[in-house]
C-alpha cells in the first residue's frame, strides 16, 4: 500500500481505490490483531482453572446453598435441585401422569445430575421429553445397554442428554448430562397407572421420596458353583447395584427441605363422587361435575411423603364390575375388574396359626414405630383362643417371642403385647432370617389350622429378590401378609411378596389410619378367601393377565388385563368363595373406552414374566427375552430397557470438566436421622468392627459423598500457562500500535 | 504530486481531524494494553522463578523443624517434596495440592494420590512452560530423586513416558508398588491449552 502512496505514476489513483486501500491496511493493523486476540482469550477455555471447577471451599459459598462433600477433602459441590411437578388425569380405571422435574444447577462448573425418585410400582414408564430453551427432544427407548452407551457418548461428547432407567420396578433415576453453570434443563416423563380398588374405595399414590434403604452387606452372600462340578464358583452381593439406588439423605434438622413438588390431580371417576380424602397433604378441591373434581396441593410441599387420593363413589356402595377397552393400532385391549360378592357366611371354621413379623429397624424410627406397635398391638387382641400365634421382631439381629407358635390364650397374649410395647428402633433390616423364620413350618401338613404371615415393615431395603426368591420357594401352606407401614414405604417390595405369598398388601401411612386398615386386613384373614380363579374371554385367542389369577380377599378387586382377539363375546369369571361356586359373566361389547389399557396390559405381561421367573416356572433368559420383546413393542421403561434423549447441539467444550452429583432427597417424613444413619453406623461398627470394609461402604453410602472419575483414574489438572499466550498478543499490540504511529505519523507529513 | 494529493482530499480534511486524535488514543490505549499482557506474560515466569527460590527456602526450613513452613504468610499451600533430575541438573520444589493457584509457583502433588515412597501412585503435575519445561528432556532410564517434607529421600527410575486426555489418566493412585507419575500439558510448544497430556512414569529404584 506504500506503493501505492509513493506512486510515481503520472495517473494518480481514484480517490475511492486509495480510500479503500487505506481501510484495508488499518483493518489489517488494528482490528485482526483485536480479533485474533479475542478469539485467542474465548478459545482458551481450561485457561483459569479455579472458575470452572464446580468444587468450591467453605470460604467461597456466599448465598445459603447445600453442599455435599466431594472426594477432595474441604471442597465441596453444590448440589443441584430438582423442582418437581405432577400432573394426573384419571380417567375412570387409569391413571395418566406427567412428571416434570426442574433441573437446576447452582454451580460454577458443568454438572451431571443424577436424580433417584420413586414411580408407583405398576406405573408404565413410556415417555421422556427434555426441554432445554424452547427446543424439545424426545426420548427413544432403547435396550439398557445401547441406551446408556447412546448417553455417555452424547455426555462425552459435551451434548446435553437424559437417560430414564429402572433400577427397581418402583424406583428410577434420571441422568442428565453437562448442565451448564446456573443452567435449568427440564425433563418430562409421562407414565400409566392403574387406579387401585379395595373395597369400596378407590386410591391413587405418587411416591414422592425413595427412602434410604438398608442394603445387608456382601457377607450374606449367595454362592454360585460352577456347572461343570469343579467346586468352584462365584458369590453374588445380594444389591449388585448398591450405589445407584443410594441418594445422599439430608439431615431434617440441619437442612431446609429440598426438591419442591406441586401436584394436579383431574379426577374423572366416570361415576358420581363421594367422599375425596388426601390423608397425608392438604389439598384444594373444585368441583367440575358430579363426576369430575380437579384436586391440588396446598401450600409449600416437599418430596418427603408420598401422595395418596382415596375416593368413594356417592352411594358408598363401588360397582362391583367395570370393563374398559382400547384400540391400539390393529389391536383391541381390556381391562376388567371384578369385586366377588362378600358371602357372610359363618367366619372361616378353622382356626388360624399366625405368625407375626415385626421390623424395628433405625428405618422405622419415629412415627413409623408407633404405628407398627399400634397395628401388632390391634392385631394380638383380635386373636381368638383357639388361634396359635408367634411374634417374630427384628433390626439386624432377630428374637422369637416363642420356640414355636403358642395357643393364644390370654397369658401368651398379653406377655406378647408386652413384649411389642417394649420395642424401639434401631439397627439395620436384616429381613431375610425373620422371614425363613416365619415362613418354616414346623407341621407342613396340618390341615386344621390356616396358616398366616403378617409382616409389618417399611420395606426399605435393597435386596427385595433375594426376598421373594424365598417366598416362591418356601411359601408351602402359608400365606403371606404385607403391611406397609410409614409415609414412604417399599409398595414394589410388598405387592409382589404379596402376590408371591397369596396374601395382601395393606399400606398404613399415618397413625389414625391404623384402626380403619387394620380392622379391614382382619376382616380379609377372617373371611372365606376366594381361590381357583379362572377368567375366559368367549371369543378366544385372549391374551390374560395376570398369567396365574391371585387368591383374592373380602373386598378386593380381581383386575385382569387382556389383549383380544376380538371386541365380541364375554368375559367369564369364575371361582370358589370358601366352598361356594361363584361366576360372573360380562358382556365384551359394552365395554367402555379407557385409556392407556395398552401400556397396562404390557406393563402387567412385564411383572408376568418377573413372577414366573421367580417362581422357577420359566428361566432367567427366557423371561429377559419376554421383558425385552413387551418393553420394546410398547416403548416401555423396564429392567432391560431404557428412555435416552440427546441434544444434538454440542454445549460443553472438551477441556471443561464434568462433575458427577447425586441429587440429595429429603428424609421421608417421620422418620428419625439418627436413628437410620448415626446409630445404625455405629451399632454395625460395635457389631461387626472385624468387617471394616462393610462399614466403609456403609458410611459412604450413606453419607453424601460425590463421585468425580472413577477412582481408579485420577484426573490430571490443567498444566499450561497463558504466559506465552500473554507475551506473543501484547508484543502484536506493542507492534500493532507503533504501525499506527508511523501511519498517522505519515499521512500528517503529507497532508500539511 | 502530493499537491495533488490534498486537493483531491480537500473535501475529507474535516473528517480527518476527527478521525486522527481518535487513532492517536487508540494507538495510545492499544500500546498500553500490549505492554500490560506483555508484561503479565513476563510475570508468570518470574513469578515462577521467584516462588522457588522462596520455596526451596521454606522447604531447607521444614525439613528442618518437620512442621509444614508457608513460604509466604498469606500461602495457602506449603512444599512437600523437592524433586532433582541429577542427569539434567534440575531441581524443583513440589506444594501440597494442584489447584492452579499453587501450580503458578511450583509442581503439585495432585490430592488423592499416594505419598512419595509409599505404596500406590505418587502424582505432581506441573506447568508445561514453566517447571516442568524440562519434562521433554526426561528419558527413560533417567533417576529421579524425590526428598519428603520428613526429610527421607527415594531415588526413582523413569521406565516409560506416554500422552493421554486428562480424564482418562489411566493412573491408579493405588496400583501395586511404589509408583510416580510427573503431569504436564502437552503439546510442550503449544499456546493455547489443550486436553492432552504428558505423562513421566517411574519405579522405586531399590
Amino acid at each position: 500500500m506504500k506503493i501505492v502512496t509513493h506512486s510515481p505514476s503520472p495517473q494518480p489513483l481514484p480517490s475511492w481505490l486509495r480510500y479503500t486501500c487505506q481501510a484495508v491496511w488499518l483493518i489489517n493493523i488494528v482490528v485482526l490483531p483485536l480479533v485474533a486476540l479475542l478469539a485467542v482469550f474465548l478459545a482458551g477455555p481450561a485457561r483459569a482453572e479455579t472458575a470452572q471447577s464446580p468444587l468450591v471451599t467453605m470460604d467461597e459459598v456466599k448465598s445459603g446453598t447445600l453442599l455435599l462433600k466431594s472426594s477432595e477433602a474441604g471442597r465441596y459441590i453444590e448440589a443441584p435441585r430438582v423442582a418437581t411437578d405432577v400432573d394426573i388425569i384419571v380417567s375412570g380405571p387409569t391413571a395418566r401422569a406427567r412428571i416434570t422435574q426442574i433441573f437446576t444447577n447452582p454451580s460454577n462448573g458443568w454438572v451431571e445430575a443424577v436424580y433417584a425418585y420413586p414411580l408407583p410400582e405398576e406405573s408404565a414408564v413410556h415417555a421422556l421429553k427434555m426441554v432445554i430453551g424452547k427446543r424439545v427432544i424426545i426420548g427413544d427407548i432403547k435396550e439398557k445397554k445401547e441406551a446408556k452407551a447412546i448417553y455417555e457418548t452424547a455426555k462425552a461428547a459435551g451434548q446435553k442428554a437424559s437417560l430414564v432407567e429402572q433400577e427397581r420396578p418402583n424406583l428410577f433415576t434420571n441422568s442428565v448430562a453437562n448442565i451448564g453453570p446456573h443452567e435449568q434443563v427440564v425433563v418430562q416423563i409421562d407414565y400409566q397407572e392403574p387406579v387401585r380398588l379395595s373395597g369400596d374405595e378407590f386410591s391413587l399414590r405418587v411416591p414422592l421420596v425413595v427412602a434410604p434403604r438398608y442394603n445387608p452387606a456382601p457377607i450374606t452372600q449367595t454362592a454360585d458353583l460352577a456347572a461343570d462340578g469343579s467346586g468352584w464358583g462365584t458369590t453374588a452381593d445380594p444389591v449388585p447395584d448398591r450405589d445407584k439406588i443410594t441418594s445422599p439423605a439430608l439431615d431434617p434438622r440441619i437442612n431446609a427441605p429440598v426438591n419442591p413438588v406441586t401436584i394436579k390431580v383431574r379426577l374423572q371417576a366416570g361415576f358420581a363422587l363421594g367422599e375425596v380424602k388426601s390423608p397425608h397433604h392438604s389439598i384444594r378441591t373444585e368441583t367440575v361435575d358430579a363426576q369430575t373434581q380437579i384436586i391440588a396441593l396446598t401450600g409449600e410441599n416437599h418430596a418427603d411423603r408420598d401422595f395418596e387420593l382415596t375416593w368413594k363413589p356417592q352411594n358408598s356402595k363401588a360397582p362391583a364390575v367395570g370393563l374398559f377397552r382400547e384400540t391400539i393400532g390393529k389391536n383391541d385391549y381390556a381391562l376388567a375388574y371384578v369385586t366377588p360378592p362378600v358371602v357372610e357366611q359363618k367366619q372361616e371354621e378353622r382356626p388360624r396359626e399366625i405368625v407375626f413379623v415385626i421390623d424395628n429397624s433405625g428405618s422405622m424410627g419415629g412415627t413409623s414405630m408407633d404405628q407398627a406397635k399400634a397395628s401388632l398391638d390391634y392385631a394380638l387382641s383380635r386373636l381368638k383362643p383357639a388361634d396359635r400365634f408367634n411374634v417374630i421382631r427384628f433390626d439386624d439381629t432377630m428374637t422369637a417371642l416363642f420356640q414355636d407358635t403358642v395357643t393364644a390364650n390370654r397369658d401368651n397374649v398379653s406377655t406378647a403385647r408386652e413384649f411389642v410395647g417394649d420395642l424401639e428402633a434401631s439397627g439395620g433390616t436384616e429381613m431375610l432370617a425373620p422371614l425363613e423364620a416365619a415362613l418354616n413350618d414346623k407341621r407342613p401338613n396340618d390341615q386344621a389350622f390356616v396358616r398366616q404371615i403378617v409382616f409389618l415393615t417399611d420395606g426399605a431395603i435393597g435386596n427385595e429378590q433375594q426376598l421373594l426368591d424365598t417366598i416362591a420357594a418356601k411359601l408351602g401352606r402359608s400365606r403371606v401378609f404385607m403391611v406397609g407401614i410409614g409415609s414412604a414405604p417399599n409398595n414394589y417390595l410388598m405387592n409382589r411378596a404379596a402376590e408371591l405369598g397369596r396374601g395382601t398388601f395393606t399400606s398404613i401411612g399415618s397413625t389414625d389410619q391404623v384402626d380403619e386398615r387394620m380392622r379391614n386386613l382382619f376382616a380379609k384373614l377372617e373371611s372365606p378367601v376366594i381361590t381357583n380363579l379362572v377368567a375366559t374371554f368367549s371369543a378366544g385367542n385372549a391374551d390374560v393377565t395376570p398369567a396365574i389369577l391371585p387368591d383374592l380377599y373380602r373386598g378386593e378387586p380381581l383386575v385382569i388385563a387382556a389383549k383380544l382377539g376380538s371386541l365380541s363375546g364375554t368375559l367369564t369369571i369364575k371361582g370358589m368363595i370358601g366352598k361356594q361356586p361363584w361366576e360372573v359373566t360380562l358382556p365384551v361389547a359394552k365395554a367402555a373406552e379407557g385409556e392407556g389399557l395398552s401400556k397396562l396390559w404390557a406393563r402387567r405381561k412385564i411383572s408376568d414374566a418377573e413372577v414366573e421367573s421367580t417362581l422357577g416356572k420359566i428361566s432367567r433368559e427366557e423371561a429377559d427375552k419376554r421383558i425385552l420383546k413387551l418393553a420394546l413393542e410398547n416403548s416401555l421403561v423396564s429392567r432391560l430397557t431404557s428412555l435416552v434423549a440427546v441434544d444434538k447441539t454440542v454445549t460443553r467444550s472438551q477441556d471443561k470438566p464434568l462433575t458427577r452429583a447425586d441429587v440429595p432427597i429429603n428424609l421421608p417424613a417421620g422418620w428419625d436421622f439418627d436413628k437410620v444413619f448415626g446409630e445404625q453406623t455405629t451399632r454395625k461398627a460395635g457389631l461387626e468392627s472385624d468387617s471394616n470394609i462393610q462399614l466403609a461402604k456403609l458410611v459412604q453410602g450413606n453419607k453424601p459423598v460425590t463421585k468425580q472419575a472413577p477412582a481408579d483414574e485420577l484426573p490430571l489438572p490443567q498444566t499450561a500457562t497463558d504466559a506465552e499466550l500473554r507475551i506473543i498478543a501484547g508484543l502484536m499490540m506493542l507492534l500493532a500500535s507503533a504501525g499506527l504511529f508511523f501511519f498517522t505519523r505519515k499521512t500528517t507529513g503529507k497532508a500539511s | 504530486m502530493s499537491a495533488t494529493v490534498t486537493i483531491n482530499n480537500g473535501s475529507k480534511q474535516k473528517g480527518r481531524a476527527v478521525i486522527r486524535p481518535a487513532l492517536r488514543a487508540g494507538m495510545i490505549a492499544m500500546a498500553l494494553f500490549g505492554l500490560l499482557l506483555f508484561s503479565q506474560g513476563i510475570w508468570i515466569h518470574a513469578k515462577a522463578i521467584l516462588a522457588q527460590v522462596l520455596l526451596d527456602r521454606a522447604f531447607t526450613q521444614s525439613i528442618e523443624t518437620g512442621q509444614p513452613v508457608k513460604p509466604w504468610s498469606w500461602a495457602d499451600t506449603w512444599p512437600v517434596a523437592r524433586i532433582e533430575f541429577p542427569r539434567i541438573g534440575e531441581t524443583s520444589i513440589a506444594l501440597r495440592g494442584a489447584s492452579g493457584q499453587a501450580l503458578a509457583f511450583g509442581p503439585g502433588h495432585v490430592d488423592r494420590s499416594a505419598e512419595a515412597g509409599e505404596n500406590g501412585t505418587a502424582v505432581y503435575a506441573a506447568h508445561r512452560d514453566t517447571h516442568f519445561a524440562f519434562l521433554k528432556n526426561v528419558q527413560i532410564g533417567d533417576t529421579i530423586k524425590i526428598t519428603r517434607r520428613d526429610g527421607k529421600a527415594f531415588t526413582y527410575q523413569v521406565t516409560e513416558t506416554s500422552v493421554v486426555h486428562w480424564d482418562q489418566s489411566g493412573i491408579d493412585s493405588n496400583a501395586d508398588g511404589k509408583n510416580l507419575v510427573l503431569a504436564t500439558c502437552w503439546p510442550f510448544n503449544a499456546t493455547t491449552s489443550g486436553p492432552m497430556r504428558y505423562l513421566v512414569k517411574a519405579q522405586i529404584a531399590e
